[in-house]
């Protein structure tokens, strides 16, 4: 069996949004020099790169954040992780670090709109996509990107380290689905 | 953010002269076609030939879009979209909601 293999992203994620396109070329490009990809991966992967990186342009404060890609077959992850604050909810929603564990909960970030995650740890979550049989115009989550990653992706958890101040966004996708 | 138009009867045609349809441009894209609404303009197509991707903040303003359109029965369709846009669509299901066709053809047929 293959040992996992960690991709070298030379470019830095860009810090202008029309930088991005060119910045997803280049790590599919990246990707698909270790592994052969099917049309419909080569679309989530975009997808996926185009959010987390508009999400590192409009939320993240580290000059350092980073993506990283690790090959793992058939489990292709895509991280991106930054220093600073954890995720912060709504004040009436629940916070990190979390009490009850291993429960699927709503939260909100700055509306009222809801955002549905289970609780894998204190300071870990899944993103869970609540709507599937289909959204109407008035449900849509706030934070769309965060949405469609999900859809787009096997599996999608946010981990936060308090000690190192770490965020991590991790996308795993099944490369044989 | 670079949008052609052109009234073909009482039909108005909005062409996305951009690559990239994303968050630095989704703003301005949602005030200038609001505008045209604000104006009266009830058949409106937006052409996405010349985009290579969309972002979830384009796909927000859109929705901002027909939102402010179906309280006054206006129509939106939403044409030439390249594979990886109508990806987009059909996984966020937002292809239920939107009237999406192939061409401009087809979708002045609709209206």
């Amino acid at each position: 069996m293959k040992e996992p293999s960690s991709l070298p992203i030379a470019k830095k994620i860009p810090a202008r949004a029309d930088e991005i396109l060119d910045y997803v070329q280049y790590v599919l490009h990246t990707v698909e020099e270790q592994v052969a990809l099917s049309l419909e991966a080569k679309r989530n992967i975009k997808l996926i790169l185009v959010e987390l990186v508009t999400n590192s342009i409009k939320h993240s404060k580290d000059d350092e954040a980073s993506i990283q890609v690790i090959i793992n077959h058939p489990t292709l992850t895509i991280q991106k992780v930054d220093k600073g604050l954890q995720i912060q909810f709504a004040s009436n929603s629940h916070q990190i670090p979390f009490v009850d564990v291993n429960k699927t909960i709503q939260v909100s970030f700055s509306e009222k709109k809801k955002q549905h995650i289970k609780v894998l740890d204190r300071y870990e979550f899944e993103f869970v996509d609540a709507f599937k049989e289909g959204i109407s115009l008035e449900e849509m989550p706030e934070h769309f990107g965060l949405y469609i990653i999900t859809l787009a992706s096997n599996r999608f958890v946010y981990q936060h380290d308090p000690t190192s101040m770490e965020n991590r966004f991790i996308v795993n996708l099944n490369l044989d689905e | 953010m670079n949008l052609s138009k052109e009234k073909v009867n009482n039909i108005l045609v909005l062409s996305i002269e951009e690559r990239e349809a994303n968050l630095s441009k989704a703003d301005h894209f949602k005030q200038l076609v609001s505008e045209e609404i604000d104006k009266g303009e009830r058949k409106l197509i937006i052409s996405f030939k010349n985009v290579e991707y969309l972002d979830s903040s384009f796909l927000g303003a859109l929705v901002g879009i027909l939102k402010h359109l179906i309280p006054l029965n206006g129509q939106l369709i939403l044409t030439d979209l390249n594979g990886d846009i109508e990806n987009l669509f059909a996984l966020t299901r937002l292809n239920k909601i939107f009237n999406l066709k192939q061409d401009l053809k087809t979708a002045m047929l609709d209206l």
